[in-house]
């Protein structure tokens, strides 16, 4: 265990110093801001726009982080054989895929945090800069604390991300591995759509078939609350606790998986 | 007491294609121990193997079959790589720790924790001499200067076999130099230093036993003393002040003559001459002498011979 | 030196565990569906409104984005189908306001997309709640495409049919019809058709050679199919007719409507109820003796006619 938290620490100090996820965080609070500019030339749908788009950038953003620093710590370390360093320590494979993973989660809960923080003071000053009559006219408070259930999901989501990066690296190239995740990703968000296949075609094993895809693929449309939450729509608990369960689920059977793969490696 | 290292058997066979992949063997059957307290230098060409072997015996690729232990154990044991350190050929870490932060973190994968890892990593440095350099980022760091922070975290743990694959490869002279006399100090202390190399004259000097791995095949192993006779081969005579004719004058007693130009020439006599004739001979021209070397058979002229010696044999 | 541990490990439990997790998660899942669904809105956002704009962001990839559209606008119309049938009287915040938008897009992306200025022609002119009944909206669309290709004699015919059917405009639908037949490549029947609505427009007779030429004449399947459903209530409107003649006689000669059915069915002689082209029985109202589509019929609803029609002979 001590050797995990050792990898992670190391992860995070590695990530923590590129400029890449850095240069993320700028961008996602430059959109934070700008979108109180555009929201000026809304008449009064500002504040759904700027919701929407914080939290659309809070998205974004991580995502790139996610895969950024997923492929990067593991695929690029494997392609530039920094991985010997520490597979000759006393340390087992599992341990590495573990530590890396924490090292990974610790970075994105750390980098969300920032943009989080960045958004509730933008949507502060909102609030200060507005009437009476606007305030009243919002479905949602300006700096609601239920956008945090959005940004929780958004973070699961990403922690899942991260563990599908994770997974590809472990023996795919730095570039296929990108891909590969990214094309998950987008396949993950259609996924709601496969369920209800049966409505769309009239074949069977087509129908079989997306049912099962749906089941297998990681399925990330019900991470994102973040209509209702703008509309100031109540999320249901139940869907909430379910749908984190199913993250640590798949995160489990993903890293378990990569362990697997990464076990029987040879690296050359 | 078990040996050091050692292997018996162990083949790796990579699938090489993709269409329909063909096993291509990289190391075949190799056999062989380094016993406690010994430096084994493990010479060959490019491609021949080594660094599978070195890889193998680290478990960080896997054998085709055969077996092989460290220490006694087992390669796979995790524990004995406490006792351990590896240095891998054109080492890469991580851009954005510091020399110092890395070789913290490794120490404390050892086990090490607080004022003693502290001191372990400060004393590591400076036996490598980056003690200036502790605080640079990595990624800022050349060639060269990466290739000490290899030993450096080959080192931190005190390790009972070490094991270096190319340590001399990508320094200059002075950093060879260094790594030349490291090894001499961990053979002092008794450490066993397993390391593959191509440049032979290092392993002449350094070594206990070497072992020659051609196309993947143990073609010789023993004592360096046993492989090379010692016998003189000649004499190397640099002479200045001297022209064409006089030299010429030599004829058959000096095979082979090269000029260095301005006056000054290498002349190489068979072994059987006495040299002083030729000195005096040439001085009476009014040539002076430079330089007289006795010439010995060296482990490279062993090496050649076996590497022709195993292409001829159709491997 | 025996044998040692230095071969690949084993991964067969971490198989077992991979299996098993994964079977968690379909059941997590499958637990998590049957409770609360994200809220849809009745109207989903659709960033890009114009087709211009929407031009200059699929680069040159005009075709691929007009095929992504296309399928989006398939399961959007679909989706809201299925969303009314289910939700039955409560329909209110249903609405079909984003039809028209995708198929511009898609039509502005692939100014060629056929398939698109059809299935506009159908679908916008629907009545609700199976569609917008948007005639208005049909012809716009059509019209446009003509624009891009003048020699589609398709889309011409299609704005006839929804001047005839849904505007009742049968001077317009002529007009329609006679520029269609003109072009070449256009089936024979459609001057003759021109001159049946002129002279006939809203009779049920040219109306059901109207839809046998579609059905007959189409590749189309669902062109095909929605003419069928047209033709089979024609079908039981001449049903319903003659079956309201033979109440008026009823009434004539007892006085009064028929209790029901069975009443009805032995006064005149008939083997039973009669059920309408999908089977459902028809329905009589004891009141008035007027007989009717049954209440769950599938043919609803029926056509409208002008008010001067000629009974079949």
């Amino acid at each position: 265990m001590r050797s995990i938290w050792l990898i992670a620490v190391a992860v995070f100090k590695e990530s923590v110093r590129d400029r890449v996820p850095y240069a993320m965080v700028v961008f996602a609070i430059l959109l934070m801001a700008a979108s109180y500019l555009i929201g000026q030339m809304t008449a009064g749908q500002d504040m759904k726009i700027i919701k929407d788009l914080g939290l659309a950038a809070l998205a974004i953003f991580g995502l790139f982080i996610a895969v950024f620093i997923g492929i990067g710590l593991v695929s690029k370390e494997v392609d530039k054989k920094s991985v010997f360093g520490l597979l000759s320590k006393p340390i087992s494979r599992a341990q590495f895929i573990l530590g890396k993973y924490a090292g990974l989660v610790m970075t994105l809960v750390v980098n969300l945090g920032v943009m989080t923080i960045a958004y509730y003071v933008v949507l502060y000053y909102i609030y200060l800069n507005s009437s009476a009559g606007i305030r009243a006219s919002w479905p949602a408070p300006a700096v609601d604390p239920h956008l945090l259930i959005a940004i929780g999901l958004i973070l699961a989501e990403l922690m899942l991300v991260t563990a599908i990066a994770l997974f590809f690296s472990t023996f795919s190239s730095p570039l296929l591995a990108t891909l590969l995740t990214l094309g998950l990703w987008v396949a993950g968000h259609f996924n709601a759509d496969l369920r209800n296949f049966e409505t769309v075609t009239d074949s069977a094993p087509a129908v079989a078939l997306a049912r099962a895809l749906y089941y297998l693929l990681p399925n990330l449309a019900p991470f994102d609350v973040k209509t209702e939450v703008v509309y100031g729509i109540a999320v249901s608990m139940r869907h909430v606790a379910y749908t984190l369960a199913y993250a640590a689920v798949y995160v489990a059977t993903l890293l378990t998986a990569a362990v697997a793969i990464f076990r029987r490696r040879d690296f050359k | 007491m078990p040996a050091a290292i050692e292997t018996e058997g162990l083949t790796k066979d990579y699938l090489v294609g993709f269409w329909r992949p063909r096993p291509s063997r990289a190391l075949d059957a190799l056999t062989l121990q380094v016993e406690a307290g010994e430096v084994f230098g493990f010479l060959g060409p490019n491609g021949a193997g080594k660094s599978t072997a070195i890889k193998l015996l680290m478990q960080l690729i896997y054998p085709t079959s055969g077996h092989a232990r460290i220490l006694g154990r087992p390669v796979g044991d995790v524990e004995v790589r406490r006792r351990i350190g590896f240095l891998a050929e054109n080492p890469y870490y991580y851009d954005y720790l510091t020399a110092e932060e890395l070789l913290s973190y490794f120490a404390r994968l050892f086990g090490y924790s607080g004022a003693d890892a502290t001191a372990r990593v400060s004393r590591v440095l400076d036996q490598v001499g980056l003690a200036g350099h502790r605080r640079m980022r990595l990624r800022q760091l050349s060639k060269g200067l990466l290739q000490r922070v290899g030993l450096a975290q080959a080192l931190i743990n005190d390790p009972e076999v070490i094991f270096l694959d190319e340590p001399m490869s990508g320094l200059d002279p002075l950093g060879r130099r260094q790594v030349r006399d490291l090894i001499l100090t961990l053979r002092e202390r008794g450490c066993t230093v397993f390391f593959s190399s191509h440049i032979l004259s290092d392993a002449e000097t350094l070594c206990s036993r070497v072992g020659i791995m051609v196309q993947g095949r143990l073609v010789a192993s023993g004592r360096v003393s046993d492989m090379i006779a010692f016998e003189r081969k000649g004499w190397e005579l640099v002479v200045a002040n001297a022209s064409d004719e006089t030299v010429r004058a030599l004829g058959s007693r000096a095979p082979r003559v090269t000029p260095i130009g301005h006056g000054r020439f290498t002349i190489h006599l068979g072994p059987e001459l006495q040299p002083e004739a030729i000195i005096a001979e040439l001085r009476a021209t009014g040539a002076t002498l430079v330089s007289l070397n006795p010439v010995h058979e060296t482990l490279e002229d062993y090496f050649v011979q076996q590497v022709q010696a195993a292409k001829a044999r159709g491997m | 030196m025996t044998a040692t541990a230095d071969s690949r490990p084993n991964n067969r439990p971490l198989y077992a565990a991979i299996a098993l997790l994964l079977a968690a998660s379909f059941a997590v899942q499958v637990v998590r569906d049957r409770g609360w669904a994200p809220f849809v809105p009745p109207t989903p956002t659709m960033w890009l409104q114009s087709g211009a704009a929407a031009s200059r962001l699929a680069l040159s990839f005009d075709s691929l984005a007009a095929d992504v559209y296309w399928m989006r606008a398939v399961v959007y119309y679909g989706g809201k189908r299925l969303e009314s049938a289910k939700a039955g009287a409560s329909a209110s915040a249903i609405n079909f306001d984003l039809l028209y938008p995708l198929l511009d897009l898609v039509t502005s992306l692939d100014p060629h997309f056929k398939v698109a200025y059809r299935f506009g022609a159908i679908f916008l002119t629907e009545a609700y709640p199976s569609g917008p009944g948007r005639p208005d909206q049909a012809i716009a669309l059509l019209q446009r495409g003509i624009a891009q290709d003048a020699s589609r004699w398709e889309y011409m015919e299609d704005i006839g049919f929804v001047y005839y059917w849904w505007l009742h405009d049968f001077k317009q639908a002529a007009a329609w019809f006679n520029r269609a037949s003109e072009l070449p490549g256009a089936p024979a029947w459609l001057a003759p058709l021109a001159a049946t609505t002129l002279a006939e427009g809203g009779d049920r007779q040219s109306s059901r050679f109207l839809w046998t030429q579609l059905q007959q004449n189409s590749d189309i399947n669902w062109v095909k199919q929605n003419a069928a459903l047209r033709l089979q209530q024609l079908a039981a409107m001449d049903m319903i007719d003659e079956l309201n003649r033979r109440t008026a006689r009823f009434v004539a000669s007892h006085g009064r409507p028929p209790h029901d059915w069975r009443e009805f069915a032995s006064a005149e002689n008939l083997r039973g109820i009669p059920p309408d082209p999908n089977g459902e029985p028809y329905s009589l109202d004891p009141a008035t003796g007027h007989v009717d589509l049954g209440p769950t019929s599938t043919l609803r609803p029926l056509p409208w006619e002008p008010a001067a029609v000629k009974p079949p002979s």
